[in-house]
C-alpha cells in the first residue's frame, strides 16, 4: 500500500521546484551583474585592505574547562525528564489503580536515591 | 526475574556503601549479593523439562522470559563474575576513590547480560544490548590517568554507539517488515512472508544482515573486530576479563535465540553464507593475528575474536537444536572460567610488575609456581587440549557442526585451533624456560582468598575436562 502511494507521483510532477529554483538563481545573477555594472566604484588603500573586527586574541583555545556545567545540565535534563513518565500515569490513574500507584512510589524511590546519591556525593557544589 | 531484581537493587545499594568511611564492605558485599544470585539461579533450573519451552513464566505482557535457556546462561555470567572479583582486591588496598561506582556499575551491566540471554522481544534485547555496552564504555575508562584506557574508552564508546545505531536500525527494518518486535510472532510472520507479500522480503533480509553487523561487533566477530585488540589492551585488566566472558556469552546466546527462534527453518538458506563467511575469517584473523603478538593482553584479544569464531560454529549448526545449545553453554563455560583464570594471573602480575607483555611473565614459575600453574592450565583449555575444559567445548561445537554436514568448517576449525596452541605456548614458555628480569624477581603477591579461588578456577577447569556430564543435565 505504501508502494502504491508512492508509484503515483511522476517526475513531471517537481517541474515547478525546478522552475521556482531556475527564477531564484536567475534573480541572484541579475542583481549581480547589474550592481557590478551600475553601481560606483571608489578605491583607496584603507578600503582595500583586509579587516578583522574584536580584540585581539591570547592564549591557547584548547585549556582544560570545567565539567560542572556540564554536570548540572545533564541531571537537569535526568530529572526533568521523569516528568514525562507522570503525566500518562496521572490521565489513567484510576485505570491502574493501586498497583499503579505502588509501581509511581517505587519509580520516585529510586529516582529520589538517585537524587540523594547525587547530593552525597558533592556534584551540586559549585565551589570545589 | 528474581536475579535482576537481586541484582539491580544490590547495585544501588552499594553505591550507598561507597560512602562509608572504610570501603572494606563493598567486595565482600558485591560476592555475597552475586553468590546469592547465582544459587537462585541454578536452584531455579528446571532440568526436568523440555528444551523447547520459549515462553515459559513470561514478565512484562511476555517481554521478558525466565526459561532453561535464560536461568542457564544466567548462571554462566553470574559464575564468570563471581570467579572473576575476588582479583579486584588492589582496588580496595589503594582506596580507589570510585571503588563502590565500579562494583556498581558491573552490577547493573550484568543485568543487561541477563536481559539479552530472557529477552522475548528485541526491544528488551536492545535494552539489555545497550544496558550492557554503556557500563562497559565506563569501565574501559576507568583508569583514568592512563592515556591507553582513555583511548580504550573513547574508541570503544564511538565505534559502538555506532554499532548500536545499525542495530537499531535492523530490528526496526525487522519490525517493518513482520509487524511485530516479539520472537515468536516475528517467527511466523517471517514463514508467512513470501506468501503474503514477496516485497517484504528484502526488508527483512536487509534488517537481518544489519542485526547480524551489530551483534557481530558486540562479540568482536570478523570483519567487525578491529576494535577489539586496542580497547582490551587499554581496558583495566580486571574488567578485559570481563568484557571477553561476559559480554561475549550474552550476545552469542542472544542471538542465538533470535536465529532460532524467529529465523529458523527456510531463512536459514538466506543468513547461512553471511554467516559462515563471517566464521571463516574470524577464524583465520583471530588465531593468524594472535600469533604475531608480543603483548598477552593483545593476545587474548586476538584469541577472544577466534572464540567468537567457533561459538559461531553453534549458530551455523542451529538446526541441531539442542546439541548446538548445549555446545554454546558448554563451551562458554569453559572459555569463560579459562579466560577468567588467565587474566587473573594477568591482573595480579601486572598489580605488582606493571607490565603484561610476553616478558612480564618471565620467571614466574619460580617465583610464583601457582600462578605459572594457573596460567598453564588456562592456555591450554584455551587451545583445546584434552583434559581441560577447553577441549570438550570444542568437541560439543565440532560434533554439532559435523552433524548438520559442515564438514569443512570443522576442518578448517580444526586447522585453526592446531595455529592457537602455538601462541597459547608463548606465555607458558616465558614462564617455565625464561629468567626474571633483573629486580623484578620478587614473588609476586597474591591474597589466601586470590589463592583458593585460583585452585578452584583450576579444579573447575579440570573437572570440566575430565567429566564434562557433570553439567550435562542442563540442555
Amino acid at each position: 500500500m505504501l508502494l502504491a502511494t508512492t508509484a503515483t507521483y511522476q517526475p513531471a510532477d517537481y517541474l515547478p521546484i525546478l522552475i521556482q529554483l531556475g527564477l531564484a538563481l536567475a534573480f541572484v545573477a541579475f542583481s549581480m551583474v547589474v550592481s557590478h555594472l551600475v553601481g560606483p566604484k571608489r578605491h583607496s588603500k584603507v578600503k582595500d585592505s583586509s579587516f578583522e573586527c574584536g580584540i585581539e586574541s591570547v592564549g591557547n583555545a584548547r585549556t582544560p574547562i570545567s565539567v560542572k556545567y556540564f554536570l548540572t545540565a545533564i541531571l537537569f535534563v535526568l530529572f526533568d525528564v521523569e516528568v514525562i513518565f507522570m503525566y500518562p500515569w496521572a490521565v489513567n490513574f484510576r485505570e491502574l489503580g493501586t498497583t499503579g500507584f505502588v509501581e509511581m512510589l517505587l519509580f520516585m524511590g529510586l529516582l529520589l536515591a538517585g537524587f540523594y546519591y547525587i547530593i552525597k556525593k558533592g556534584i551540586l557544589k559549585w565551589q570545589n | 526475574m528474581l536475579s535482576i531484581i537481586l541484582l539491580s537493587v544490590s547495585g544501588l545499594a552499594n553505591l550507598f556503601l561507597g560512602f562509608n568511611r572504610s570501603n572494606r564492605l563493598i567486595l565482600p558485599f558485591v560476592l555475597l549479593v552475586l553468590a546469592a544470585v547465582l544459587g537462585v539461579t541454578v536452584s531455579g533450573i528446571d532440568t526436568h523439562g523440555a528444551l523447547a519451552v520459549w515462553n515459559q513464566s513470561p514478565y512484562f505482557t511476555g517481554m521478558l522470559t525466565f526459561d532453561r535457556y535464560a536461568q542457564v546462561f544466567t548462571g554462566v555470567m553470574v559464575l564468570t563474575t563471581l570467579l572473576l572479583l575476588p582479583f579486584s582486591q588492589k582496588y580496595v588496598r589503594d582506596g580507589n576513590a570510585n571503588l563502590a561506582e565500579y562494583y556498581s556499575i558491573l552490577l547493573f551491566s550484568l543485568v543487561g547480560g541477563i536481559m539479552m540471554v530472557s529477552y522475548n522481544n528485541l526491544l528488551i534485547f536492545f535494552l539489555g544490548v545497550e544496558t550492557l555496552s554503556i557500563a562497559m564504555y565506563v569501565l574501559a575508562g576507568s583508569d583514568k590517568s592512563n592515556l591507553r584506557s582513555n583511548e580504550a574508552a573513547l574508541k570503544y564508546f564511538l565505534m559502538g554507539s555506532f554499532t548500536t545505531g545499525i542495530l537499531l536500525f535492523g530490528i526496526a527494518l525487522l519490525y517493518g517488515a513482520t509487524g511485530t518486535f516479539d520472537l515468536a510472532q516475528m517467527g511466523n510472520a517471517v514463514r508467512a512472508i513470501p506468501a503474503a507479500d514477496a516485497g517484504l522480503r528484502p526488508m527483512m533480509h536487509i534488517g537481518l544482515l544489519l542485526m547480524l553487523i551489530g551483534v557481530g561487533f558486540k562479540i568482536s566477530a570478523a570483519p567487525f573486530h578491529f576494535w577489539t585488540p586496542d580497547v582490551y589492551e587499554g581496558t583495566p585488566t580486571l574488567f578485559t576479563g570481563y568484557m571477553s566472558t561476559v559480554v561475549k556469552t550474552a550476545g552469542v546466546a542472544g542471538f542465538f535465540k533470535l536465529l532460532f527462534v524467529a529465523f529458523g527453518g527456510e531463512t536459514i538458506e538466506f543468513w547461512l553464507p553471511t554467516l559462515t563467511a563471517m566464521l571463516v575469517l574470524t577464524l583465520f584473523i583471530g588465531n593468524v593475528g594472535a600469533v604475531a603478538q608480543t603483548n598477552a593482553k593483545r593476545m587474548l584479544a586476538y584469541s577472544s575474536i577466534s572464540h567468537a569464531g567457533y561459538l559461531l560454529l553453534a549458530l551455523v549448526a542451529l538446526q541441531s537444536g539442542r546439541l548446538s545449545v548445549n555446545a554454546i553453554f558448554f563451551y562458554s563455560l569453559a572459555y569463560s572460567v579459562a579466560t577468567v583464570a588467565a587474566f587473573a594471573v594477568l591482573k595480579l602480575v601486572h598489580d605488582q610488575r606493571e607490565r603484561d607483555d610476553y616478558d612480564g611473565l618471565n620467571g614466574l614459575a619460580r617465583t610464583n609456581p601457582l600462578l605459572a600453574f594457573v596460567m598453564t592450565v588456562a592456555m591450554l583449555s584455551l587451545a583445546g587440549i584434552p583434559l581441560t575444559g577447553g577441549f570438550f567445548g570444542k568437541f560439543y561445537l565440532f560434533s554439532a557442526a559435523a552433524q548438520e554436514g559442515h564438514i569443512g568448517l570443522v576442518i578448517f576449525a580444526v586447522v585453526m585451533s592446531a595455529v592457537g596452541i602455538f601462541y597459547y605456548l608463548r606465555p607458558i614458555m616465558a614462564m617455565y624456560m625464561k629468567p626474571a628480569a633483573e629486580g623484578s624477581d620478587a614473588p609476586v603477591f597474591v591474597g589466601g582468598f586470590q589463592s583458593a579461588v585460583l585452585v578452584l578456577l583450576v579444579a573447575l577447569t579440570v573437572l570440566l575436562g575430565v567429566w564434562p556430564g557433570v553439567v550435562e543435565g542442563m540442555f
